[in-house]
């Protein structure tokens, strides 16, 4: 195997991890190449935290943590980003809330102000409340009107029964429309505290004038009682699980999924490796099947990503022409067959590492990137884990790529979810009126 | 060691780099930029025609083109080219708009000659093998059903058809089912031979190389390609339309997907940077500050997304002012209005100065956001030659920004909106029946 360059182009020694008195974590990360800063601040809470009936309540917590507090006004937090030219925005996923400002590095820590304001002091405004509902529904409807927003729903759902990644991030439609106002602050206050968050800042600035300000901003504010940990347990599936759901698409789409451990599982680093080498590039094994000899599909992919808790393992297509989901599905599962019978050749091992390493370095040029590596990282695992991510990756050999191919993505750990025609017209080309001008 | 290329100005921060600027004998524009910041380098090869000179009957052509320049050269296969790239963890990419075919590659800075050489292969012996025409003109058609699922897509194809009527842009820029069909391989090596010279091209490369050393590697890939007579199809400049124009598609949907606008400014208008402004205090800007998201999301509950722009699609044919907004089937005319209403507001009173300071600073400050990555800056360099901005555009900016004034606003804004001769399409349940 040739060598790869440097295990350390994101050192983690560059980055310093400070505990301030009530628990929040702070990382920091100079690095003077642009004149930028990006500050983070993540919440150890997601729509895993969510009970039955309540799901999206993360994500809805989200949107109002930019409603405003007593200090800053409604429309005052985007407004400030405006003036001072900046950009800010917010995400929320099974594991986490994160919300971001990146300012140009000579006014950034007006960031450090609204964010120490806004984890104790959010305003839960009833009218604005119910204006915001409305919005989150209609971005579950945006979700609903995608054929993967809508297959990975359903197959989230039908691939865990007990653990709660079964729910969508958004909610469910009826728990979104019944959520109120005092449960939401209610959820605000059990979760949103300095010892269940971790404030990233990453960029060009000197890390002691800001581990002050740091401790200015946000030392003051109590610690919580750690909100209770949540302890729901997926129990083992027991055979394959297939679903199918009904739309208005011609196209047929397929997605399958296995579970798969946790961040960190020593079986990670080598499913990690296989996702690369089934499905990633055009020199992959199922791009080179499936795309070019039996042309049956217009994409082929498989991802598998880091989780706090066991996740899933996702291969994906999209039928071609007339070419059916048997015949893809047959295809998917005999290159599986194909590398537990008979292993992966040293190039492609080869190969696959170096794609990992360098999409590791060339995905962390901005400020941004940099950031959320670090909030992903420390939220659901330890920043350990970057630090020996590429030599992890680096001594996977053929022999367990083979092993964890047999042991995890194999049909009595698959959920089948199929995208198919529920039998309707093709509107677009049959249905369109035309109104005339006025 | 990590180099400061970034200065403070008086003017907000902004980015400052070196550009080397080469001709070579054959007329291939090479623009580099050293950059130490990762140990990568990002190289971009911009091919001056695009679907834009596509004929009717062959709509789709360049986009082709670009899909198989990776798919076989005189001394590669479609394999050996993906194994060649991917062995060293790189990528090249072909992609095409209605005004260039981009081949674009990264790579590590150890790998920087291999990038180059796989670039000069692309560029100038793609032998597009008649197995490859065939699977891709069968993708192509299969992706164009797959992306008819999507009720946004379909509302941006129809609003363009009417917006540009018969101007090549009224396409969509991988053209339609049956001129697919038609496209030959005679018909792409013929568009290769046609566009596909070094006086068509510009080469931009910024990161980790001295450029020194790199200019006689470049000379070595490129030197051998012969320069050629160019010449371009013409066509008429698209006309804004003085009437209303509508179109309601039927599809089971959650939302309604809502374009409405008309033929909008190319990159290289004067106002440009006017309505820039204009854009950030209407429609754009930071979060929700904008006028249309302000009061059609933030106030209304309208929608998740909606937006308005007219420099967002500035190219070099002119492009379109677009407001959007994606909304539930009973807001239809309150958010169709509400657009409306904006627009109108804008053309007929002044923005405040509080708006314009805004939105002045806003742009000023983020433009420092444009240069965080080599490929960024790569594609600033081309941005920069094609639309002749200079490359002390980082400093004229902040300038051209200040000098505006609100009744530059105003002027524009009467000018370039219309908020009665438009477009309107709607996409989704438009007969209510919601699924």
């Amino acid at each position: 195997m040739s060598s790869l360059v440097s295990p350390s182009v994101f050192a983690i020694e560059e980055v310093r991890r400070t505990v301030l008195d009530n628990g929040l974590v702070v990382l920091t990360k100079e690095s003077h190449t642009s004149p930028i800063v990006t500050s983070m601040i993540w919440y150890k809470v997601g729509s895993r935290n969510e009970e039955l009936g309540h799901t999206g309540k993360s994500h809805f917590l989200e949107h109002m943590l930019f409603k405003g507090t007593d200090r800053f006004k409604k429309g005052e937090i985007d407004l400030i980003t405006l003036k001072n030219g900046g950009g800010n925005n917010a995400f929320t996923s099974h594991d986490f809330t994160a919300y971001y400002f990146n300012f140009a590095s000579d006014r950034w820590d007006v960031a450090l102000d609204i964010e120490s304001d806004r984890m104790a002091n959010c305003a839960f405004d009833l009218e604005e409340f119910e204006a915001e509902k409305k919005v989150v529904i209609e971005e579950l409807k945006t979700s609903l009107d995608s054929p993967w927003g809508l297959l990975m729903q359903e197959l989230e759902a039908g691939a865990f029964k007990v653990h709660p990644y079964r729910n969508p991030v958004v909610g469910w439609l009826q728990d979104v429309e019944r959520a109120t106002v005092e449960q939401q602050q209610a959820y605000y206050r059990r979760y949103y505290q300095p010892n269940n968050a971790i404030l990233v800042i990453a960029g060009d600035f000197q890390t002691d004038h800001v581990l002050a300000r740091v401790s200015k901003a946000f030392g003051s504010i109590p610690a919580g009682s750690p909100p209770s940990a949540m302890s729901l347990q997926e129990p083992p599936q027991r055979g394959e699980r297939r679903l199918i759901v009904r739309w208005r698409s011609k196209v047929p789409r397929l997605s399958i999924a296995y579970h798969a451990p946790a961040i960190a599982h020593p079986d990670t680093y080598p499913l990690q490796v296989l996702a690369v080498v089934l499905a990633e590039g055009k020199a992959s094994r199922m791009y080179q099947r499936m795309v070019e000899r039996e042309q049956s599909v217009n994409f082929v992919s498989a991802e598998f990503g880091e989780a706090k808790d066991p996740t899933l393992f996702h291969i994906r297509s999209e039928a071609r022409g007339e070419h059916s989901i048997d015949e893809i599905e047959a295809s998917i599962y005999g290159e599986l067959k194909n590398v537990i019978d008979n292993g992966v050749t040293p190039a492609e091992l080869d190969r696959a590492k170096h794609q990992i390493e360098a999409h590791f370095i060339l995905s962390r040029e901005r400020t941004l990137d940099q950031a959320i590596l670090l909030g992903q990282m420390e939220s659901i695992g330890t920043l350990d884990y970057i630090d020996s991510y590429v030599r992890n990756i680096q001594s996977i050999t053929a022999e367990q790529l083979a092993d964890v191919c047999n042991r995890y993505l194999n049909e009595n750990n698959r959920t089948v979810a199929l995208l198919l025609s529920d039998g309707s017209k093709d509107t677009v080309d049959s249905e369109e009126a035309d109104i005339e001008a006025d | 060691m990590r180099r400061r290329i970034l200065k403070p100005t008086d003017l907000g921060l902004r980015p400052t780099f070196e550009v080397r600027s080469e001709t070579l004998p054959n007329g291939l524009k090479v623009l580099m930029v050293e950059n130490s910041s990762v140990p990568a380098v990002s190289l971009n090869a911009s091919v001056m025609a695009g679907a834009r000179y596509d004929p009717e009957e062959k709509a789709g052509l360049a986009l082709m083109v670009s899909r198989l320049l990776d798919e076989g050269t005189e001394s590669r296969t479609s394999l050996e080219i993906a194994e060649a790239i991917e062995s060293v963890g790189g990528s090249i990419d072909a992609d095409g708009s209605f005004e260039r075919i981009v081949v674009s590659a990264g790579v590590l800075n150890k790998d920087l000659d291999l990038g180059l050489e796989l670039l000069a292969d692309l560029l100038m012996r793609p032998v597009f093998p008649p197995e490859y025409v065939i699977k891709e003109k069968e993708r192509t058609l299969s992706e164009i059903r797959s992306a008819k699922d999507r009720p946004q897509v379909v509302a941006g194809w129809a609003f363009n058809e009417l917006v540009y009527q018969d101007h090549p842009l009224h396409r969509p820029s991988h053209g339609y089912p049956e001129t697919v069909e038609r496209i030959t391989r005679d018909d792409l090596r013929a568009f290769h031979k046609q566009y596909f010279v070094p006086n068509n091209v510009i080469l931009s490369i910024v990161g980790d190389f001295r450029a020194a050393d790199l200019l006689p590697k470049i000379q070595k890939a490129f030197g051998s390609w012969p320069k050629e007579k160019l010449e371009f199809p013409t066509y008429p400049m698209p006309v804004r339309q003085t009437e209303k124009r509508q179109k309601f598609i039927n599809m089971p949907a959650q939302q309604l997907n809502i374009y409405l606008g008309h033929l909008g400014v190319s990159r290289t208008n004067p106002d440009y940077y006017a309505l820039q402004l204009m854009d950030t205090i209407l429609g754009g800007g930071a979060g929700f500050t904008a006028r249309i998201p302000q009061r059609l999301r933030d106030e209304l509950g309208l929608a998740y997304t909606t937006f308005a722009s007219i420099t967002m699609t500035a190219g070099i044919d002119p492009g379109r002012f677009i407001a959007f907004i994606g909304t539930s089937p009973e807001n239809q005319t309150l958010a169709t209005q509400g657009l409306v209403n904006e627009i109108r507001r804008i053309i007929e009173e002044p923005v405040t100065k509080e708006e314009l300071q805004d939105a002045k600073d806003y742009l000023t400050g983020s433009f420092v956001f444009a240069f965080e990555s080599i490929s960024q800056i790569a594609r600033f360099l081309v941005h920069a030659e094609v639309y002749e901005l200079g490359f002390d555009y980082v400093d004229k900016y902040p300038r051209y920004i200040r000098d505006i004034t609100a009744e530059d606003i105003t002027r524009v804004a009467r000018k370039y909106l219309d908020s009665e001769n438009y477009t309107l399409v709607v996409v989704g349940p438009v007969n209510g029946n919601d699924k």
